[in-house]
């Protein structure tokens, strides 16, 4: 899974967003690391819709516009909590190796 | 014409850019995104925003690099798309063997040059030449040399490296053939600059083909293609120059007319037996179609070397006609190939 797609699913982990919703929860949980250009935000959402991990939940109006918000599926959320767990360990094994605190307590 | 758009229109008129299948499931949700990021709510500041605001050069790159990924598709894209998409990547990765094989010919010359081959016989006076001085041509045998490694990186799946070392490459050589040019030292400008412009430059921008949702090449026939090609066309090459008959051999956009030309024929089996039903297969035909083309520009457009030399025009024109009837052979195939497989199923409605 690429960065963009985990936390592109990681925004969509505690409930439903649009588009432009995903772009500014991204960059929040990246502490601004990310920003997702707009094409780029489509390319990743069209190919987790495709991989089944994203599907739409509803549509609002704004402005004479609809703003279509997605959620995450059940395989989305199995699929981002095997990251988040591949991750964490990693990131457990790297605390370890570099000799910081709390590496073997969380191992 | 623009003054008349909106911000709206102007967002709309970017997207268009985009394949249209990709248009009718994501056009109105990337406005709607677009316009979010601009509007505020406050509707003097939103109608001043609509009328002025132009869409950010990060905006459009970032919709130009979607395209690109979209036209030169991964496997979840339609199949005309996806068979561009190989058969774009195939022909890079062709032309790439080229150029790293050429690098190979190099060190085997250079080897055989310094005689750090003790048992190998002299070279031959019709290869040894006089060698030029200056660090130029240090740095151009390492530019040949690296094509080598950008080979090896685009079959391994190292896409960015090879698409940063070969830009560094060829920005090289357009330094070394605009000095080379302005000093007058070019002997044949037309035909060195549509090398360039076709098999250095176009290669590396068509390598936006390889991007993270293109299947993976087939490393081990690619890897064997190296010494393969290498010992099929370079040493051939070598050892016709080193008998001293060069008289006997096609310049370089000949050469290339002919090594394509062959290739279309040793296709034409399966590109003409093959089922229609498996039509989608043929992006060898493609590839093949794209590398005819890219050889004949380079024939066509480097005649105009030979404009003083009725018998070069003639060999030349040869060359063309066996290039137009191998490749008629394959190009059947290869507009099977793009067939446009039914557009995928408009984007479900919320439920």
């Amino acid at each position: 899974m690429t960065g963009q797609a985990f936390f592109v699913l990681t925004a969509l982990a505690d409930g439903p967003r649009h588009g432009y919703g995903i772009v500014g929860e991204v960059a929040e949980l990246s502490q601004g690391r990310v920003q997702l250009k707009i094409g780029g935000l489509y390319g990743v959402l069209d190919r987790l819709a495709a991989e089944g991990l994203i599907e739409p939940d509803r549509e609002e109006a704004r402005d004479g516009r609809l703003r279509r918000y997605y959620r995450l599926t059940r395989d989305g959320r199995g699929a981002l909590a095997a990251e988040a767990e591949l991750r964490a360990a990693t990131a457990r094994v790297v605390r370890v190796r570099l000799g910081l605190a709390g590496g073997e307590a969380a191992g | 014409m623009s003054g008349d758009l909106d911000l709206e229109q102007r967002y709309r008129r970017v997207l268009r850019l985009l394949p249209g299948y990709y248009r009718d499931k994501w056009e109105e949700d990337m406005v709607a995104a677009f316009l979010d990021s601009w509007l505020t709510g406050d509707p003097d500041e939103d109608s001043v925003t609509m009328e002025y605001d132009r869409p950010t050069r990060q905006e459009i790159a970032s919709v130009v690099a979607l395209a690109a990924r979209l036209y030169l598709g991964g496997a979840a894209t339609p199949r005309r798309y996806f068979a561009w998409g190989q058969a774009v990547r195939l022909a890079v990765l062709a032309v790439v063997l080229v150029h790293a094989t050429q690098g190979l010919a190099l060190l085997t010359l250079l080897t055989w040059r310094r005689h750090l081959a003790g048992w190998f016989p002299a070279l031959p006076a019709s290869l040894a030449g006089p060698v030029p001085g200056g660090a130029w041509p240090t740095v151009m045998n390492a530019v040949d040399c690296v094509w080598i490694v950008i080979f090896v990186a685009l079959v391994l799946g190292h896409h960015r490296m090879a698409r940063v070392v070969a830009a560094l490459a060829i920005a090289v050589d357009l330094v070394f053939l605009l000095q080379a040019q302005l000093a007058g030292l070019l002997l044949r400008p037309l035909g060195t600059w549509s090398s360039w412009f076709l098999l250095d430059l176009a290669p590396v921008l068509a390598m936006a083909a390889f991007h993270r949702d293109a299947p993976p090449a087939a490393r081990r026939p690619w890897l064997l293609a190296l010494p393969g090609y290498y010992l099929l066309v370079p040493v051939p090459v070598l050892v016709i120059q080193a008998t001293g008959n060069q008289a006997w051999l096609p310049d370089s956009a000949g050469l290339g007319c002919l090594v394509v030309s062959l290739a279309c024929l040793a296709h034409a089996p399966r590109a003409l037996s093959r089922p229609r039903q498996a039509a989608g297969s043929g992006t060898w035909s493609l590839a093949l179609t794209l590398l005819a083309a890219v050889a004949g520009a380079w024939r066509i457009v480097s005649l105009g070397s030979y404009l003083h030399d009725p018998h070069l025009i003639n060999v030349s024109l040869a060359e063309l006609l066996i290039l137009l009837a191998a490749v008629a052979m394959v190009i059947p195939d290869a507009a099977r190939a793009q067939t446009a497989a039914p557009a995928p199923p408009p984007h479900p409605h919320p439920g």
